[in-house]
């Protein structure tokens, strides 16, 4: 049993997609959040100088992503076989290549086509992307499109598809759980 | 035994990850390359109309480093168990930071602004990301030159392709990184890899 440490600041950000991995999968992590002042104290004894950091029976991890991954596959919400788990890898990497678009935040016809791959990527209104189970591809297009969704409430409404999947998602019994408890972060 | 068909451009751009795991592992697939009046044609016939698209027996997935950790996994290039292999995610995710504000500079078609931006990029951007790549090259490495467990692994080989491109743009981007260099000289005397690279296609990028 290994115990884990996530370090982020108090917001969801790039470490939301780790909570919500810990949380469908029912696991503990001692969720440690620096507030804005408190963070130059403590940049020194991470890595890279960056957060989130995952801490695994003492060893630290970087990088929201690969931190992500790893949680999933310890966890099987990464994908049953190496095939289906690169499949769950190019959803992810399709969200990501549209949440760097949206950085700045203002809608660019951009986000029409990022979506539109969504969509094609989900076949004949599937519930989730890979493999007729939740995976944490799910997870991180549910995690993603909520930032989006917060700015223009709207802005699903012409693709039944994503509003479908993120029932699915949010009715997961330990998600609709977490969702209700999490702090509420203006990030 | 898969059939293993790799769809990208005649270019090394963001397939050469895979090619380099391919050598490395000297496994077969088929190179298929588009000259640029090709493309058009075949854009449809992609997931999400772009390349490359790696075609694992007749299923079509796309995503460069998605396919790329998919056939380091299968050919043990990866990291030997769950946790090496988020080492060597995090590596690859560390070395595009990089990558990321690096190509925007590319393609940039104004000379002028190019070697601004350039300047710019190599000066106060760059050494950043290549002091994170040392320290995790330290923290993971076991004190050897490959970034993660003493072997090595498709971070060595992203780590040696796009320092590649970054030293054709500025041949002294890595002389105050000696620990990366050591990495890329132990990549270059890999056999496999040293025949690969003395036989790859020479394109501009």
């Amino acid at each position: 049993m290994s115990t884990y440490k996530l370090y982020y600041f108090n917001g969801r950000g790039r470490a939301e997609i780790a909570r919500l991995i810990f949380a469908a999968a029912g696991e503990k992590v001692e969720d440690i959040r620096y507030e804005g002042s408190k963070w130059p104290s403590y940049k020194s004894k991470i890595p890279l100088g960056q957060m989130p950091v995952l801490e695994v029976d003492g060893v630290k991890l970087p990088q929201s992503m690969a931190i992500a991954r790893f949680l999933a596959k310890q966890f099987d919400l990464a994908g049953k076989d190496n095939f289906e788990q690169a499949k769950v890898d190019a959803v992810v990497d399709t969200s990501i290549d549209l949440a760097l678009k949206y950085v700045p935040i203002h809608f660019e016809k951009d986000e029409e086509k990022k979506k539109n791959r969504y969509e094609q990527i989900l076949l004949n209104g599937a519930s989730f992307f890979v493999g007729k189970q939740l995976t944490w591809a799910d997870l991180e297009v549910y995690d993603m499109l909520d930032i989006i969704i917060r700015i223009n409430g709207d802005i699903l409404q012409a693709y039944p598809c994503l509003q479908h999947h993120r029932q699915e998602v949010e009715k997961q019994p330990k998600i609709a759980v977490y969702l209700k408890s999490r702090p509420a972060t203006f990030f | 035994m898969s059939t293993y068909k790799l769809y990208y451009f005649n270019a090394r751009g963001r397939a050469e990850i895979a090619r380099l795991i391919f050598a490395a592992a000297d496994q077969k697939y088929e190179d298929v390359r588009f000259e640029r009046e090709q493309w058009p044609g075949h854009k449809s016939e992609m997931p999400l109309g772009q390349v490359p698209v790696l075609e694992v027996d007749g299923t079509k997935l796309p995503q460069s480093t998605s396919i790329a950790r998919f056939l380091a996994k299968q050919f043990q290039l990866a990291g030997k168990d769950n946790f090496e292999q988020a080492k060597v995610d995090a590596v690859v995710d560390t070395i595009n930071d990089a990558v990321t504000k690096f190509l925007p500079i590319r393609w940039e078609e104004d000379e002028t602004k190019k070697k601004e931006l350039a300047n710019k990029f190599f000066a106060d951007e760059l050494p950043a990301h290549l002091q994170h790549l040392e320290v995790l090259g330290k923290l993971y490495g076991n004190g050897g030159a490959f970034f993660v467990g003493n072997q090595l692994t498709w971070a060595d080989l992203y780590l040696f392709e796009m320092t590649n491109n970054l030293l054709q743009a500025n041949g002294n981007c890595l002389d105050k990184h000696a620990w990366l260099k050591q990495n890329r000289a132990e990549v270059e005397k890999q056999p496999k890899i040293a025949e690969y690279l003395r036989n790859r296609p020479q394109t501009p990028f």
